[in-house]
């Protein structure tokens, strides 16, 4: 058990990282914090899903003079590209929303926005 | 009572994740199938196949390039999205005569925070630097590591550094109004055009000429789409950077 904890370490560092942002998620109030606990649960995913990826002793997967093989699986950072672009997407999105309240009701606190209704 | 919830809820969380974490096959193992399955056939193949010696470049661009496409897609959305709900307040408000031309122009003017000498400086030698860095990652992105999204971030970046440094009505003269929403649709533009290209040479959208001796045709259809998405993606954030400075 210990042995099987210790040889996936880095996964555990990513289950660490995503138990971290859901912390944030919950226990905040400030909406801006609630959005960097987001992305911290965005990264812990990322690192993840690379992680997977990796081989040991293994070469970036560019090919060209003085590639030597073993290669880090190619498909997992490409997957992981993309979901880098949409996490900042939907971030710069939130933050746009985050502007709009704090314009309409001059505050971005989570319970002082629920006391107004 | 809340601390209390809020931690049992964490610990049922991450008990379920460890328990299949520590199911998985050694870290960097060479037989998981990670490895063994798409991948090895892409590391294989990959180079002469999609023309891009980074192979994560050729699965992004040739593989997957419609998946790419719809990542675009995500960005203009949220772009537009973005802009709607930042401009919409700006609107004139019905009945409220005092609110005219003149006091929304003095409403824009600038409100400048004061940049300290040195940050100036610094950012002003190291401009054109970073720009011939950013078209470096953008134009070897089949090469080496890099590409178009990360010299967009680098370009954006640089415009974000400058606007605060030299101020909006300066940096605003890199993005003029007429070029402006072509700028900020580069990339799905570009998408749309490089995949017409490629129907029309190889009958499927977003196709790739596949004979050996056309592999020319196919790296510089990837270095238009690299150049698109690295001018979208910058034109995207600095458009969002000006309506939010513009608070």
């Amino acid at each position: 058990m210990l042995e099987a904890l210790w040889n996936n370490v880095d996964y555990i560092a990513s289950v660490v990282l995503f138990c971290i942002g859901l912390y944030i998620i919950i226990a905040k109030n400030n909406l801006i914090k609630k959005f960097l606990g987001l992305n911290i649960m965005e990264t812990a995913v990322f690192s993840f899903i690379i992680a997977l990826g990796v081989i040991d002793g293994g070469d970036a997967p560019i090919m060209g003079a003085g590639a030597q093989a073993p290669f880090s699986s190619p498909v997992p950072q490409a997957l992981v590209l993309t979901g880098i672009v949409v996490a900042v997407s939907t971030t710069a999105l939130a933050l746009s929303l985050i502007i709009r309240i704090y314009r309409q009701c001059g505050t971005i606190e989570a319970d002082e926005l629920r006391e107004m209704e | 009572m809340k601390k209390a919830f809020v931690a049992a809820l964490l610990i049922v969380t991450a008990i379920p994740l460890l328990i299949g974490v520590v199911a998985l096959p050694p870290h960097g193992d060479p037989d998981t199938p990670v490895h063994t399955h798409i991948s090895a056939r892409y590391l294989e193949e990959g180079r002469e196949e999609a023309g891009a010696d980074n192979i994560v470049t050729g699965v992004l661009l040739n593989y997957r390039g419609l998946d790419t496409a719809g990542e675009v897609t995500v960005i203009f959305t949220a772009l537009m999205a973005g802009l709607a709900v930042l401009i919409s307040h700006k609107k004139q408000p019905e009945g409220d005569a005092t609110y005219d031309a003149a006091e929304a122009a003095a409403e824009d003017a600038p409100v400048r925070a004061p940049v300290s000498p040195v940050v100036s400086f610094v950012v002003r030698l190291l401009a054109p630097f970073i720009a011939l860095f950013a078209v470096y990652v953008i134009v070897n992105g089949h090469v080496t590591p890099g590409g178009g999204f990360q010299g967009g971030a680098i370009l954006g970046a640089l415009f974000i550094a400058l606007t605060i440094v030299l101020g909006r009505e300066r940096t605003r003269t890199l993005m003029p109004r007429l070029a402006q929403p072509w700028m900020q649709g580069a990339a799905l533009l570009t998408f749309v055009g490089v995949g017409i290209v490629g129907g029309a040479l190889t009958g499927h959208f977003l196709g790739y000429p596949a004979q050996a001796s056309l592999h020319l045709a196919r790296e510089l259809m990837m270095l238009v789409l690299e150049a698109g998405i690295g001018l979208g993606g910058a034109a995207v954030f600095a458009t969002l950077f000006l309506q939010m400075e513009a608070e």
